[in-house]
């Protein structure tokens, strides 16, 4: 176990490495499809070990995989899979435009590989001063991805992505050097900092430093994650970025920060009074998705509506987990899963839009059904996913969350999630029906025929996810999202 | 040795406060380095003191990385034009910069106070500095245009960090800090590539260009 633990964070650097060394863009292809794949076995692995409570460890607690950082593990590996796939069908289409150089390819592969590396470490980091490196270094690898066309526009959106990121960051190490002097009260002044050390002390330490850790933490990741009012650099960020590092943006990273917060609770709830903890959780979540519920309601790039619907649905999850209900905690854990699949599907489908229409304005895309139709078909899917329709995914989760605070009779939150869902629904299903079956104003270029495969597959690929996940949660996964819970909120 | 731990603070805080009037980017630059120097020296004399060898390590390092190599990388790295220009362009003027200045050192010592945590000998006030020093850089971040002063005013919230870590945190692995190292690191250098980016793209570092994006 500690072999595959060691080899998961191993494989992505070497990755890296080899893109420097190969000069095809095939082998850049093959290279980069088969250190994904790789990842996603492992993963798979380790994950087996986690449901038999084989816990995987290395280097004392510095690696740690319980369940919580195994599902962050799982939706980090799978939409790594299917991202890396789009991406190399996306720069190849770029590549033989004439759009992307050769060494500008090289740069690409090579950032994707440690981006990956660094959210794997999210996951599988025992360490709480390890967890917040490989946190701020997910923003740090990613950065100059967001840069990656280089022109006004995206350094605009990387520069706001890694100042004020980077700023929230900064207030995180304030709240876990707080936490660490919390427990330096009971295990005295040198210790070693991991979550299980900590855990096992968690019902005894300081009141006023837990709460007060956790405050810091939450503003300061929450920055990260996307939560309301510190996301003003995520719809930048997440709408210039190239789609297929859009969709990991989206998808995985937030998640990533998500752990964070999470570890964080887990730690401090059971000494400072968690009603309180869970009251600004629930405080920032609701306010994350009303926020993005109204930037949803008439908003004109659909890259832009997909951000906005990744900070309602992050806020769904701190909401979640603020409720504290278990029903509405599991549906927090299952939204963070769906979330991933769902958006990163959403980012790939739009992807193929902006190859064929060249824009981001939802008026100027039309006629899709015609122009593009298996594109059409997996946007048209994935956008009434994203929007809570039944029978995909993430209607399971959502029902779960605001069923969660209805029958632990909490009605605020019940009634003020359900009507803001409603409405972010109808926001979302509008825009992307418009664009599948309204015929384009004027002529457009029809480059339909042009998408290449490799853009297909990983929506395709995530469709069926999305649906099955729908219409059943497998016991493997229902085990792992179950333990994950536990770990949240014991 | 405590005496000297707090007066070396007191330096820390008063280049704090020189980052708020530094009218070049060089002069920021250079304001850096030396509170990282100073820093360093306080990691020394707290070593000296409580007889803690991974501070004397902690020590060096910050000399090392933040006082000599993120210096000169930002230096090879942001163009000479924009290195030696002079900074006009401040959301406000120094007087109120400075007053502004004040009212966060006292909003730094207060939050410290209030905190009820500080069992180290270097204790309290030594908190408030930290705390200080870390408002002052995100104001800078905030309160300035140009890109190169925006990220000096991170670089030095983060050794206000290194500080507070001094003093609540101590005890923590010496890997932990070579890791939060080496992200300052990779983070200065990609935030300096973006600046030569923004260079080569608008001729400008002057961050108020940066507005195309709403909604």
């Amino acid at each position: 176990m500690t072999t595959s633990l060691l080899a998961l964070l191993v494989v992505p650097l070497i990755g890296a490495v080899l893109t420097w060394a190969l000069r095809p863009a095939w082998a850049l292809y093959v290279l980069t499809a088969t250190a994904h794949a790789a990842v996603l076995a492992l993963a798979a692995r380790l994950l087996g070990g986690v449901l038999q409570h084989r816990f995987p460890h290395a280097f004392a607690s510095w690696l740690d995989l319980d369940p919580l950082g195994g599902l962050v593990l799982l939706v980090v590996a799978l939409v790594a899979f299917t991202s890396a796939l789009y991406s190399i069908g996306y720069l190849h289409h770029e590549h033989r435009e004439g759009a992307v150089s050769g060494r500008e390819l090289r740069r690409y592969f090579a950032l994707l590989h440690v981006f990956v590396f660094t959210m794997l470490l999210c996951a599988v980091a025992g360490n709480l001063g390890l967890l917040w490196t490989a946190i701020a270094a997910t923003t740090v690898t990613s950065a100059p991805l967001v840069d990656f066309y280089g022109s006004h526009e995206p350094l605009e959106a990387a520069w706001k992505y890694i100042l004020l990121t980077t700023a929230g960051s900064m207030v995180a190490l304030l709240g876990f050097l707080v936490l660490y002097q919390a427990g330096v009260h009971l295990l005295g002044a040198s210790y070693d900092f991991s979550f299980p050390t900590l855990m096992a002390v968690a019902g005894r330490l300081p009141a006023p430093e837990a709460a007060s850790a956790f405050l810091l933490v939450l503003v300061g990741l929450g920055t990260k994650a996307g939560l309301a009012p510190m996301h003003s650099w995520l719809p930048d960020a997440h709408s210039q970025a190239p789609s297929p590092v859009c969709a990991l943006l989206s998808g995985v990273e937030l998640n990533c920060a998500m752990l964070g917060i999470l570890r964080v609770y887990a730690l401090t709830a059971p000494a400072a009074s968690p009603e309180r903890l869970r009251l600004a959780l629930l405080g920032f979540g609701l306010v994350s998705v009303l926020v993005g519920v109204v930037f949803l309601v008439s908003q004109q790039d659909f890259k832009r509506l997909l951000a906005y619907s990744s900070i309602e649905h992050m806020g769904l999850i701190a909401a979640g987990v603020g409720i504290g209900a278990p029903l509405a905690t599991f549906g927090s854990m299952l939204q963070m899963v769906n979330h991933a699949i769902t958006k990163s599907l959403m980012f790939f489908a739009t992807g193929n839009l902006l190859l064929g229409f060249r824009t981001r304005a939802i008026a100027s895309v039309g006629g899709l059904a015609r122009a593009m139709p298996a594109t059409a078909v997996g946007l048209l899917a994935g956008g009434l996913a994203i929007a809570g329709a039944p029978p995909f995914n993430l209607f399971v989760s959502e029902v779960s969350i605001v069923a969660g605070a209805a029958t632990s009779r909490q009605w605020f939150p019940a009634l003020a999630l359900a009507g803001l869902l409603g409405i972010g629904f109808l926001a979302m299903v509008g825009p992307f029906n418009r664009m599948v079956f309204v015929p384009a104003a004027g002529p457009r270029e029809r480059l339909g025929a042009r998408v290449n495969r490799l853009l297909l597959v990983p929506i395709y690929l995530s469709l069926a996810a999305a649906l099955l996940l729908g219409a059943w949660v497998p016991g493997p996964l229902h085990d792992l999202l179950g333990g994950a819970a536990q770990v949240v909120s014991p | 040795m405590a005496t000297i731990a707090y007066l070396l603070s007191g330096v820390v805080l008063l280049s704090g406060f020189w980052l708020l009037i530094a009218r070049r980017i060089r002069g920021a630059v250079g304001d850096y380095a030396f509170q990282s120097w100073v820093l360093g020296l306080v990691c020394l004399a707290t070593s000296w003191q409580s007889g803690r060898l991974h501070l004397l390590v902690l020590g060096l390092s910050t000399v090392v990385v933040k006082g000599i190599v993120i210096p000169t990388v930002l230096r090879h790295q942001v163009k000479a034009t924009v290195y030696e220009r002079r900074e006009t362009s401040y959301h406000l003027g120094f007087p109120s910069a400075l007053l502004l200045g004040s009212a966060l050192s006292v909003v730094g010592f207060l939050v410290a106070a209030r905190l009820p945590l500080v069992r180290d000998p270097l204790g309290e006030p030594v908190l408030g500095v930290a705390i200080t020093v870390v408002l002052l850089g995100f104001f800078t971040t905030l309160a300035r245009r140009d890109a190169a002063m925006q990220l000096t005013g991170l670089l030095v919230a983060e050794n206000g960090l290194l500080l507070a870590g001094l003093v609540m945190s101590a005890g923590l692995p010496l890997l932990v800090d070579f890791a939060f190292f080496l992200d300052v690191l990779v983070g200065a250098v990609v935030m300096g590539f973006l600046i030569a980016r923004m260079h080569e793209t608008m001729a400008s570092t002057d961050t108020s260009e940066l507005t195309r994006l709403r909604g």
